[in-house]
């Protein structure tokens, strides 16, 4: 019995190389698995939205079949991004305080402020005025449960004149237009709240908010291609090539830049070499060697860049099924890599020991809140609700004048 | 004649605005706790809870009273600083009710030792430390030390 006592403590003292402070020494990491999430679904909902609004206000036409499928990824992303902060804190009982007595002066809470704007001025308006001419029409043609949900988001107008139209178009692109700042605010705050920590030489760093942008527009767009290719094949329709080599092609670029600021940024660290960066390259050689040289960099920059960049040159003359599984590839990559990106952010920062003479650890475990298990279920949890709003507002029984915002031109 | 020239989308968007921040305020102003803010940003009866809480720590002397023998023998050692309740455990209610065996205070365990002599770079040298795993894993620490006199051989 004495023994398994003595083996618990030794496992529940966490090990540490070279010298740490005590508050380091003697705790687990603050911020577990479920922290990575955060960063990770706040991050897929900028993309994804960032996306749609290459349709909107960008008019890439080809991007069109996937407009709605993009907002409605953001929405059920972002219906779930406060929930790992929520998990985390563990008193989801509390939550109600936050809005009851909101705290105007921590960075930390202001993530409220950005996150209701975002869902309830951008997100909600802009997916409301695209399909209000649709709930007029399947809130007549559509019974039961699914009528009184159409109904509802009618709010009782049932003007579909042109002239309506004409105006919910245009609302919808201004909204459109409001919303690319505030997606790069909402995931740039991200950025920001890691950046802004100046003790830690992993954080502090006034590029983090647009590493951060950068690397949301790359997962984001990856995520609609991953959700667009498996929505197709379980309709058991065929892709649209034109719009997925276009996407593919926003990818690459995205991808590209992503990677470009971020080498950037260890060029930069490497060169000026400030005091701890012996420490930063401990890590990126040991403590973070598979997420960050093999995750980060391998499987999420650089094979797909080969495989996209392979893509832009050759996709005349490669067969569409080799293209097909090509792209999906590189999405399922790329979101393997943000994430261990995300991770490499969050933990690395908390492995790098503020006398800047050791690193910490942390072992990964299955149940518990910080588990892995729950982070599984937290991560299948968007595409649970985005399965819904699918079978709600994208299925393919109803009818649908279809997502035409140039129209907004001809009318 | 504002309100009816306003497109009829707008226009229950706006109610709906309006509805919600309404709804909003009125939720506020309902469940804002009646002493928040009264000394800063929290609840001030939250500092009279805290302080009507009954303490689980009874304090050495409540324990020296009936325990004598191990005052003398404490006093002597590395020990003597250390309170009683750091190793066995909270012990009010073993003090109210001396007794009752259901109330007894912890045994001393490895988990109390290893607290303290657990190796940490960051301890002060003086303090012994060892590394539990490798020193006699598996046999507990009072078989060869006696936690009430730490320099004695039991």
């Amino acid at each position: 019995m004495s023994l398994e006592i003595t083996n618990a403590i030794v496992e529940a003292i966490p090990r540490f190389e070279g010298y740490v402070y005590p508050n380091e020494s003697g705790t687990h990491p603050l911020w577990g698995f479920l922290i990575v999430l955060y960063p990770y679904i706040t991050g897929l909902v900028a993309g994804a939205f960032i996306m749609a609004s290459l349709v909107r206000v960008f008019r890439v036409k080809p991007l069109e079949p996937v407009y709605r499928l993009s907002l409605l990824t953001a929405l059920a992303f972002l219906l779930c991004a406060t929930l790992p902060l929520l998990f985390h804190l563990g008193h989801p009982e509390r939550s109600i305080q936050i809005m009851i007595t909101p705290h105007l002066t921590s960075p930390m809470a202001i993530f409220g402020f950005v996150y209701a704007w975002y869902l309830m001025a951008v997100l909600f308006l802009e997916l409301w005025f695209d399909y209000r001419e649709d709930f007029v029409e399947w809130s007549k043609t559509e019974a039961g449960f699914r009528g009184i949900i159409y109904r509802a988001f009618t709010l009782g107008v049932t003007d579909v004149s042109d002239k309506a139209l004409a105006l919910d178009h245009k609302l919808s692109w201004i909204i459109s237009i409001l919303g690319i700042p505030s997606a790069f605010l909402l995931h740039g705050y991200v950025g920001f709240i890691f950046g802004s920590i100046k003790a830690n030489p992993w954080w502090g760093n006034a590029i983090m908010p647009i590493i951060f942008i950068l690397s949301a527009m790359v997962s984001g767009i990856a995520l609609c291609v991953f959700n667009y290719m498996v929505l197709t094949w379980v309709r058991r329709r065929a892709l649209d090539m034109r719009c997925l080599d276009v996407m593919g092609m926003f990818l690459f670029y995205a991808l590209v830049i992503d990677a470009t600021v971020e080498a950037l940024d260890w060029v930069h660290r490497a060169y000026s070499a400030e005091e701890g960066f012996h420490v930063m390259e401990y890590m990126a050689q040991e403590r973070l060697f598979y997420t960050l040289s093999i995750g980060q960099v391998l499987v999420g920059t650089l094979i797909p860049l080969l495989l996209l960049g392979v893509l832009q040159v050759l996709r005349k003359r490669i067969p569409d099924m080799a293209r097909k599984r090509m792209y999906f590839a590189s999405a399922v990559f790329i979101l393997i890599g943000v994430f261990a990106m995300r991770w490499n952010v969050v933990m690395g920062g908390q492995f790098f020991s503020k006398s800047l003479r050791g690193v910490m650890s942390y072992k990964l475990e299955f149940a518990g809140v910080e588990g892995w298990f729950m982070g599984l279920i937290l991560l299948s949890l968007p595409f649970i609700i985005l399965t819904v709003l699918i079978k709600l507002f994208l299925a393919e029984r109803l009818s649908t004048k279809g997502h035409v915002p140039h129209r907004m031109e001809e009318i | 004649m504002g309100l009816l020239k306003m497109p009829p989308q707008i226009f229950r968007l706006v109610l709906l605005t309006i509805g919600i921040v309404v709804s909003y305020f009125i939720a506020r102003q309902l469940l804002t706790p009646a002493s928040f803010r009264d000394y800063g940003f929290y609840r001030g009866a939250a500092l009279e809870e805290v302080a009507s809480r009954t303490p689980v720590f009874a304090g050495r002397k409540s324990c020296l009273e009936c325990h004598e023998i191990i005052q003398t023998q404490l006093f002597k050692g590395e020990h003597k600083t250390i309170g009683c309740e750091s190793c066995h455990g909270p012990s009010s209610a073993h003090v109210a009710d001396p007794d009752s065996d259901g109330k007894k205070p912890d045994k001393r365990n490895t988990l109390a030792c290893s607290r303290c002599h657990e190796a940490n770079p960051s301890r002060p040298v003086t303090q012994k430390q060892i590394n539990i795993k490798n020193h006699y894993a598996g046999q507990k620490c009072t078989e060869c030390h006696v936690p009430h006199q730490p320099n004695e051989v039991p």
